[in-house]
């Protein structure tokens, strides 16, 4: 070969890596049969890992409109409860604020925490609240790694650190396993919801109705399944031998969709303002215990069906979208014009973060005092009986489509790319030349579309009908589906790596309850547990798929999705079992394109790390927003470097009284980091904090210094 | 040339520091054909560098920059060229500067064109005896699907007269993920208004062969954004001539429509333009 050939060669095998497609091969590891442990009773342990990455990352959930984080307001935690009866039995139930459930990170997780305490995958469940501002890169499917946000790609060491750090929480929740008392109840929680795809859920037969006690209010917000259902937990306390509330697990449905699409910083959205109002309560009105910077109390607030379901966030949240524009700069007379995604103005962009901001607080506050309400309430029901089981099962959606009754090809509509009324793309609505319409709107199905995927407008379909989905879609989407049933005491809890709607999720509840019950279990009650081990987009009913809003669009397996799953979930609600050790065939191994490797998160940890300081203090005009230029660490530093959490804040802000006061720190809504420079590879921060009402404070690192005092004086 | 140059560094020296946002830009763009006002001036392969600085303030924009053409390819006799039969280099070069005024959507220009041909007149070329130059106005605005521009230019030394050119270009598709990339159409209609014969003053030159339109554009191009600042674009462009210096194509050879392809690479630097 000559040189010349031997250099295009290598230069083509490095091209292809390059562009190519990461594969991975992911065994399932199943729980070993439980050994009967020491304690006879029921034992609850918890933990909580911090799992808030570094700036750079993309803030997955919201495609196109998702933009790379520049830091971070709320911490982003897993949250972990493992439950253990009498029989060794163990169930760990981890709920983390990120956007997507990933069937790699579960595998993953479960891969050393069945060595290390007998929890494998059918024993673990991996949820998300489904934070839009959270990051990507971790995924199962290529698409959703290289299309989740405007920052692509797979990154492992962002699979590996979230494993590292939720493992060692599963591990430490083990740890922790205590006797424990329990006590299950529910609280319509009314006003805080709305079903955004109204039209389509009213093309279910029978037409959905409120229930009769429902308050007043528009239909959209009357439609929805209002109740958050509680787990609560008390532990015994080691020396006084007294149970104490320690925390709780519960299900509502609502997307974590209160941020702006144009958010860039990290947050765990209206989630994190519910999980934080109960925990502090448990800690400061129950325990009477100052709980520090992380809370003691632990709270895992899981999503539900919420598929179509909202937070009642107010039009003026959702920002512009970037349009398509000639750019105006140096157009001159013999040069072409160039385009881009103009953005929409800053004044707009803070104007209606601003909006989301409050309206996350706000129905972060509602809906974290009803947790408070319903935990208070069930103080009196608490008991030590609960009986745990699972059933679990793997999917092969492509493989085995004919026999669970979907499309052996998966598609997305149109009405996927425009987005949800949460966050329209920039390319809603969209015509060509202005005039013909090509489908990129929601609710726009093509009744004549023939096959499997009937309805489903697809990428030029009408001219190469299924051809491009094939071609540059399809094989991004994911091929497996992981599902399992819970029994924890008298509920059974069906676990789906999708978003459910609020239809879809009810008749999957309905056929679970009678399923368990022909098969003897004594259960009262049904749930769904959304964005669980994994991820395939939406569940609609084959009704809702008709309407082709943006659910149905991404119901990538079809209108038979729904039955499928209420199938399934009905024949594991029959088949839950315990003391034993599940079959290989229940997890044999997955295949996944993951997509494109990309270097996103740094590589080197940082060994020499600089003194942090603070630069400068300063007040804005109207004094009500506190600003700090401070230099903390390395830029790629993640803030809890070590996979656990934070002894104290990074910052704080003070009042400059005697004690010094902590008024704020690094995990409250009123306080932003952003990253404003790398400047010599540290990282340099500013620091916003909007809840100064007078007076004079002061910036502090603790343990390292402190500024001076800084006047803010409304004027 | 000179002039430019000096012109550019007073902008720099005017402008307030700390308002004004300097750019630049470079382009490199080779063409099948040079066409400019519709007439066809090169048949063949032409590489086409410029370069432009701009300076905003507020809503104001202050331009210059200068432009080349290349012809690549040897023109034979009988073929249309610049530089004239066997050349194959520098066919002209012009130098512009321009003032932009931003009003919402809308953006006002005015500026002026120096033309300077390097071709030798003897063996079919442009020589510097042709040398001109043209000021200008237009006025552009943007909307969702449309973006319309009228321009108006005056020769002022060489022909001494008007001529008028209405464009639209038409987004297409835009992939809304890095690395972005554009889909458009270009479309353009040209109206000679007095750069044709002059009869009271025979002997002057004339651009076009009579009043009224001259020719119709019509282009598909793609734009897909390398990095932060590249931007890598190619397309083709067809015109129908009208006016019969719009359809010469060589000393003796005429077409009424023609085709081309072109392709270029621009790269920009500095301001806010280029935010997303």
């Amino acid at each position: 070969m000559s040189r010349r050939r031997r250099v295009l060669a290598h230069a083509s095998v490095v091209l292809l890596v390059g562009c190519g497609s990461t594969h991975l091969h992911v065994p399932g590891a199943l729980s070993p049969v439980p050994r009967p442990g020491t304690e006879a009773v029921l034992q609850a342990g918890f933990a909580r890992v911090d799992i808030t990455p570094p700036p750079g990352v993309g803030l997955a959930g919201n495609g196109p409109e998702g933009g790379e984080a520049r830091g971070y307001r709320l911490r982003l935690y897993a949250r972990v409860l493992v439950l253990a009866d009498g029989g060794g039995n163990r169930l760990a139930l981890v709920v983390a604020d990120l956007g997507l459930s990933s069937a790699l990170l579960h595998r993953r997780v479960a891969a050393l925490t069945a060595r290390t305490d007998g929890i494998g995958v059918d024993r673990l469940v991996i949820a998300v609240t489904h934070t839009h501002a959270g990051p990507g890169h971790f995924f199962e499917a290529a698409g959703y790694n290289d299309q989740g946000s405007s920052v692509a790609g797979f990154d492992p060491v962002m699979v590996d650190s979230l494993t590292a750090r939720i493992a060692r929480a599963v591990h430490a929740a083990v740890a922790d396993l205590r006797p424990a008392r329990v006590a299950w109840g529910s609280r319509a929680i009314w006003g805080q919801t709305r079903i955004r795809s109204l039209p389509a859920m009213l093309r279910n037969i029978p037409l959905p109705s409120a229930p009769a006690d429902a308050p007043g209010l528009p239909p959209e917000y009357q439609l929805v399944d209002p109740e958050l259902v509680m787990l609560r937990v008390d532990q015994r306390d080691p020396t006084s031998g007294v149970f104490r509330p320690a925390g709780a697990f519960s299900i509502f449905a609502m997307h974590g969709t209160g941020n702006a699409p144009s958010n860039d910083l990290l947050d765990p959205d209206i989630q994190g303002i519910v999980e934080r109002r109960l925990e502090r309560h448990i800690d400061g009105d129950l325990n009477r215990v100052s709980s520090g910077f992380v809370p003691r109390a632990v709270y895992l607030f899981a999503n539900g069906a919420e598929g179509d379901v909202s937070p009642a966030w107010p039009p003026q949240s959702r920002c512009n979208v970037p349009t398509l524009a000639p750019l105006p700069a140096l157009n001159g007379p013999f040069t072409r014009t160039l385009w881009e995604w103009r953005a929409p103005t800053a004044t707009h962009l803070g104007a209606c973060r601003h909006a989301a901001r409050e309206a996350i607080d706000v129905i972060g506050k509602n809906v974290g005092d009803g947790a408070v309400a319903l935990f208070d309430a069930l103080g009196p029901a608490l008991t030590d009986r609960l009986e745990l089981g699972r059933s679990f099962a793997t999917l092969f959606l492509r493989d085995s489509a004919r026999a669970l009754g979907i499309c052996s090809e998966p598609a997305l509509g149109l009405s996927t790319l425009v987005g949800a009324d949460d966050a329209h793309t920039r390319i809603d609505g969209w015509r060509l030349f202005g005039l013909f319409d090509v489908g990129l709107e929601q609710g726009s199905p093509n009744p004549d579309v023939p096959g499997c995927q009937g309805h489903k407008r697809q990428l030029l379909d009408a001219a190469f009908r299924g051809l491009a989905n094939r071609l540059f879609i399809s094989g991004n989407l994911p091929s497996y589906a992981q599902v399992m049933v819970l029994r924890v005491g008298n509920r059974v809890i069906g676990a789906v790596p999708g978003e459910v709607t609020t239809t879809a999720g009810r008749r999957m509840r309905e056929q679970m309850l009678v399923s368990a019950r022909e098969a003897g279990l004594p259960v009262t009650a049904a749930l769904i547990l959304g964005h669980a081990n994994g991820y395939m987009e939406y569940v609609t009913t084959a009704e809702e798929y008709t309407a082709q809003y943006y659910e149905g669009g991404s119901t990538i397996y079809g209108p038979g999705e729904a039955a499928m799953f209420t199938r399934e979930l009905g024949r594991l609600a029959a088949s839950v079992s315990r003391g034993d050790s599940l079959p290989a065939t229940a997890a044999p191994p997955l295949d996944l394109d993951v997509g494109h490797q990309r270097q996103i998160l740094s590589r080197t940890s940082s060994a020499d790390v600089p003194t942090s300081r603070i630069e400068r203090v300063w007040c804005s005009a109207g004094a009500d927003t506190l600003y700090a230029r401070l230099q903390l660490g390395h830029a790629g530093d993640w803030p809890v470097t070590t996979g656990d959490i934070a002894a104290h804040a990074r910052v704080e802000v003070v009042v400059n009284d005697a004690p010094r006061t902590v008024v704020s720190w690094d995990d409250d809504p009123a306080l932003e980091m952003h990253l404003r420079s790398r400047r010599g590879g540290l990282a340099w921060w500013e620091l916003r904090w909007s809840g100064a009402t007078g007076g004079t404070y002061r910036v502090r690192i603790p343990g390292v210094t402190e500024s001076d005092p800084v006047g803010c004086s409304l004027s | 040339m000179r002039y430019s140059w000096l012109y550019l560094t007073g902008l720099t020296v005017v402008a307030p520091g700390a308002a004004a946002q300097l750019s630049a830009r470079t382009d490199v763009s080779v063409a099948g054909r040079y066409v400019w006002h519709g007439i066809s001036r090169a048949a063949g392969l032409v590489a086409q560098p410029s370069l432009a600085f701009g300076l905003r303030v507020q809503r104001l924009s202050l331009e210059s920059g200068a432009v080349l053409h290349y012809e690549l390819d040897a023109a034979s006799s009988g073929e249309l060229s610049e530089t004239g039969a066997g050349g194959r280099h520098l066919g002209e070069q012009d130098v512009w500067g321009a003032a932009s005024f931003v009003l919402g959507p809308t953006r006002l220009h005015a500026g002026v064109v120096r033309y300077a041909f390097r071709g030798d007149a003897i063996v079919g070329g442009i020589g510097p005896a042709s040398n001109t130059t043209e000021v200008f106005a237009s006025v552009s605005t943007t909307s969702r699907y449309l973006n319309p521009s009228l321009e108006a230019w005056w020769d002022v030394k060489r022909v001494r007269g008007a001529f008028l050119r209405a464009s639209l270009d038409l987004p297409v598709l835009g992939w809304p993920f890095p690395p972005y990339a554009f889909v458009f159409v270009q479309t353009e209609l040209g109206m000679n208004i007095g750069q044709g014969p002059n009869p009271a003053r025979p002997g002057e030159l004339a651009n076009f062969a009579k009043r009224g339109i001259t020719h119709f554009g019509l282009g598909l191009g793609t734009e897909v954004r390398a990095g932060r600042l590249g931007t890598l674009a190619f397309g083709a462009r067809s015109q129908l001539n009208v006016d019969a210096a719009a359809k010469a194509d060589g000393p003796v050879r005429t077409r009424d429509f023609v085709v081309w392809l072109w392709s270029g690479v621009t790269i920009v630097l500095g301001g806010n333009e280029r935010r997303q």
